[in-house]
């Protein structure tokens, strides 16, 4: 009960307002029996509700409030007309509101394109405008022609009913009977050719071939001239020779000319001309392709009737003026310039007769035997008559001194070892190389060679020989072969420029570094090798690095490998071999390069280890940490500063116009 | 019975919901069956905070005003009465503002004193006493005197949590009752 004595305000004004549950109400009776300061709270908050209720019951808006609110609304707010509110209610449909903002896209996108005058989409009317087009450009096509003023006038009024007609579907209206729908495009057609054209020249179409028309020839009165070229591989040329000549004497026939020429590789090609009889023609060349393999075959027929008899007249022609001043001479009136004249327009004609009748001979001897030209060739044509042995060596050397070989194989020069080039280079930092190439008579080359290669050290050795084909391709099996002069080149380098064949690395472990590395030095001299490069380092934690590089030759590396282990503990040992595919090595005195690093334990505890070191990196790393992390900061700052600024402006800015509003 | 009464609240509240929607979205009779219910409210909510007739009413008008024509902020509908209210209470408060800065006309004073010396003292007193009271607490005896509004109608108006009002009002009541306890006496 309490709760109910402390909160005794509460619990009366919710009871005078009947908020109070049924069991709230007895619980709060029950208190006031009990409770008399409660009791006289009640009877005052009893009076006070009273009190308030009709009192405010006076300041209650009266009857006819929400009227003017809405008058004072509508005033405000006049409704719309009609149209406007039909819109209004429109739009305030979901779909007609996407519906609106799409076509307002549209409409930009529109106004984009007509602003930066990109091309108008395709129109549906599109092929009406073309066609409009076409007839207007065809109008322009005939207007310059003014001589022909009647076709034009009649062509422009064509034009005219085309594009009329233009305006309808292309096919005729089904409505329309067949046959005048056919009159209708036939003149339209015939316009348009008149358009085109200019004049009324029938199209090619229309003269188009009329094949009855043309009589047969008269094969009879014909003079036709036959020839054929027929080409043959064959075994024996002589042999396929007498075959045709025998060929042609059956056919009645005969060998015009014969013409051979031997090839490098004593095969035989040549050409037969062979004349028989037109009629036999055809038989003959069935016979001749039993010789041997037919190539190719031509045949083919000139028709010179019409030269013929053209030049048959005009010798007939020729005859009679010929005649006629003959008797000129004969009657021998007139001066003797005119005779002279005449003479010589006698020696003319003569001179012309006699072309002709010689022209016209040629065509009969042409047309009373037909040509055959028979082209043979002998099989294997190809086949070469010798080879050439070509060689080709390259030789690389590694010399100490380059320059002493270069003299010496220059001294080697003779007739038959001659010197094409020699080349002695020497680069910036003083490397000697030299190039030398020369070409060396076959049955000299292996002597030379090998004089060469007792020069220096090889490297490496190429030979590459290669059998050239004389006088034809392929292969042949009785062509001889020769060897052709031997070309070397040799490269000459330093042997410190060599790459070694073999690299091993390795770490000697001791005690005493450099007493250990005066030992090494013996060791490599013993073998036969040499020290290329040594350094000795101490460093501040007392430890001592000598780093040695040798070189020696492969047949002593394991020897060496051996006597290193007495200097001390071998330790990390990496081989690296290039395999140099395709070269002739000389292994055994090929260099192998050793790099020996000899070393020693220094202090136990480094200076950049234990507590106080540890202690100054871990400092010196969060120092660097924080300053990584300011930076960050001042990254992130700089990156945002300018749009928080930007909006505590824009929201000030709104909050100053509100407030300016309100005041008014 | 609680379940059901939620059922019933629900059920009202979606036709409720619909009509405050369409008001949203510009339909003028559902925002003018809005003034009807709930014009009064944002009366008594204006009268608890000016305690003048005919300045509430013009606030009340005024934020009608506005309202319709800043509806599209509203983004749910559920809230549409509270966010009348707060607009009616924003002017309301503006206008106050207002009052206190610029000098009563000389007439309305000649007025108020007429009207003073006609209404019986205790009228008088129970004015300023509830001018004493925090706003709070004026808006919901207005709301509850005037439209005889039951508690969570109220509480709902005036944005308050569940059985707030039990507190509010009691204390308002024991304060009034406190100040006016001498008149209290007198008339009873």
């Amino acid at each position: 009960m309490a709760t109910i004595h402390n909160e005794i305000d509460n619990w009366l004004a919710a009871n005078l307002h009947g908020d109070l549950s049924d069991a709230e109400q007895d619980a709060l009776h029950a208190h006031l029996v009990e409770c008399a300061g409660c009791r006289r709270a009640h009877q005052e908050t009893k009076s006070m509700n009273k009190i308030l209720e009709e009192t405010l019951a006076q300041e209650k808006p009266d009857s006819a409030f929400e009227q003017r609110m809405l008058a004072g609304f509508r005033k405000r707010f006049p409704h719309r007309s009609g149209f406007i509110k039909l819109f209004v209610d429109v739009m305030r449909l979901h779909s007609a509101q996407i519906t609106a903002v799409a076509a307002v896209l549209l409409g930009l996108v529109q106004l984009g394109r007509m602003i930066t005058s990109e091309g108008v989409t395709p129109v549906p009317g599109r092929g009406e405008y073309t066609r409009a087009q076409f007839a207007e450009q065809r109008l322009q096509a005939a207007a310059p022609r003014p001589a022909q003023a009647g076709v034009l006038a009649r062509s422009a009024e064509a034009d005219a009913g085309r594009s009329q007609n233009l305006a309808l579907p292309e096919p005729p209206p089904p409505a329309l009977p067949a046959a005048e729908a056919k009159d209708k495009t036939e003149s339209i057609a015939q316009a348009e050719r008149t358009i085109v054209t200019g004049s009324d020249i029938p199209s090619a179409e229309e003269v188009a071939p009329k094949p009855a028309e043309t009589p047969a020839p008269e094969v009879a009165n014909r003079k036709l001239i036959r020839n054929a070229t027929v080409e043959l591989e064959i075994v024996s040329f002589d042999d396929a020779v007498q075959k045709i000549t025998a060929l042609a004497n059956e056919e009645r026939g005969y060998v015009a000319t014969t013409e051979s020429q031997k090839q490098a590789n004593g095969k035989l090609r040549g050409q037969v001309i062979v004349k028989v009889l037109p009629e036999n023609l055809d038989r003959f060349l069935q016979k001749i392709h039993g010789l041997g393999e037919l190539k190719n075959r031509t045949l083919g027929t000139e028709d010179v009737t019409k030269a013929y008899f053209d030049t048959d007249a005009r010798l007939k022609n020729a005859h009679v003026m010929e005649q006629r001043l003959i008797d000129m001479l004969k009657t021998k009136t007139g001066k003797v310039s005119d005779l002279l004249q005449v003479e010589k327009e006698l020696g003319r004609v003569r001179e012309e007769i006699e072309k002709m009748q010689g022209e016209l001979k040629y065509w009969d001897s042409q047309v009373q035997f037909a040509t055959v030209t028979i082209s043979l060739a002998e099989k294997d044509m190809e086949e070469p008559a010798a080879f050439l042995l070509k060689e080709r060596s390259q030789l690389a050397l590694y010399a100490p001194d380059v320059e002493k070989i270069y003299g010496d194989i220059k001294a080697l020069a003779s007739e038959k070892v001659q010197i094409t080039n020699a080349q002695l280079n020497r680069d910036y930092s003083g490397r000697i190389s030299a190039t030398m190439s020369m070409l060396i008579a076959p049955e000299e080359s292996d002597s030379v060679v090998s004089r060469i290669k007792g020069f220096g050290r090889v490297e490496n050795f190429q030979t590459q020989s290669e059998r050239i084909a004389q006088g034809g391709t392929g292969m042949s099996e009785n062509a001889k072969t020769k060897r052709d002069k031997v070309e070397l080149n040799i490269t000459i380098s330093r042997e410190e420029q060599e790459q070694a064949f073999q690299q091993t690395s390795l770490r000697i472990r001791t005690s005493s570094v450099d007493e250990k590395a005066k030992e090494l030095g013996g060791v490599v001299e013993k073998q036969g090798g040499r020290v290329r490069n040594s350094t000795f380092n101490r460093d501040p934690d007392g430890r001592e690095f000598a780093n040695v590089s040798i070189r020696v030759p492969m047949k002593n590396y394991l020897a060496l490998m051996q006597s290193l282990n007495a200097l001390g503990k071998v330790e990390n040992v990496s081989v690296q071999r290039q395999d140099r595919t395709g070269t002739q090595i000389d292994e055994a005195n090929a260099p192998a390069d050793v790099s020996i690093q000899i070393y020693s334990h220094g202090n136990i505890v480094s200076h950049d280890s234990g507590l106080l070191a540890t202690l100054r990196r871990t400092l010196a790393q969060s120092a660097g940490a924080i300053m990584w992390s300011l930076r960050m900061i001042g990254v992130a700052i700089a990156f945002l500063a300018p749009w928080v600024i930007a909006l505590i402006a824009i929201v000030w800015i709104a909050k100053r116009l509100i407030r300016a509003r309100r005041k008014l | 019975m609680l379940k059901r009464l939620g059922c019933r609240s629900t059920q009202m509240d979606a036709s409720q919901r619909e009509q405050y929607q369409a008001a949203i979205h510009g339909d003028r009779e559902a925002f003018e069956m809005i003034i009807r219910t709930h014009s009064r409210t944002l009366f008594a909510i204006a009268y608890g905070i000016l305690q003048n007739r005919e300045e509430a009413e013009d606030v009340v008008q005024d934020a009608l005003v506005k309202a319709w024509k800043t509806r599209w902020r509203v983004r749910d509908p559920e809230k549409f009465p509270a966010w009348l209210a707060t607009i009616a209470r924003h002017r309301a408060h503006d206008l106050l503002r207002r009052r206190r800065t610029i000098p009563l006309p000389a007439e309305t004073i000649q007025i108020s004193e007429t009207e003073a010396i006609d209404s019986p003292a205790l009228d008088q007193q129970l004015h300023s006493a509830l001018a004493t009271l925090p706003e709070l607490h004026r808006a919901a005896l207005t709301l509850r005197y005037f439209e005889e509004m039951d508690y969570r109608t109220i509480e709902n108006t005036l944005g308050l949590t569940n059985g707030a009002l039990r507190g509010i009002l009691g204390r308002a009541l024991a304060s009034m009752r406190k100040r006016l306890r001498l008149a209290l006496t007198s008339t009873d």
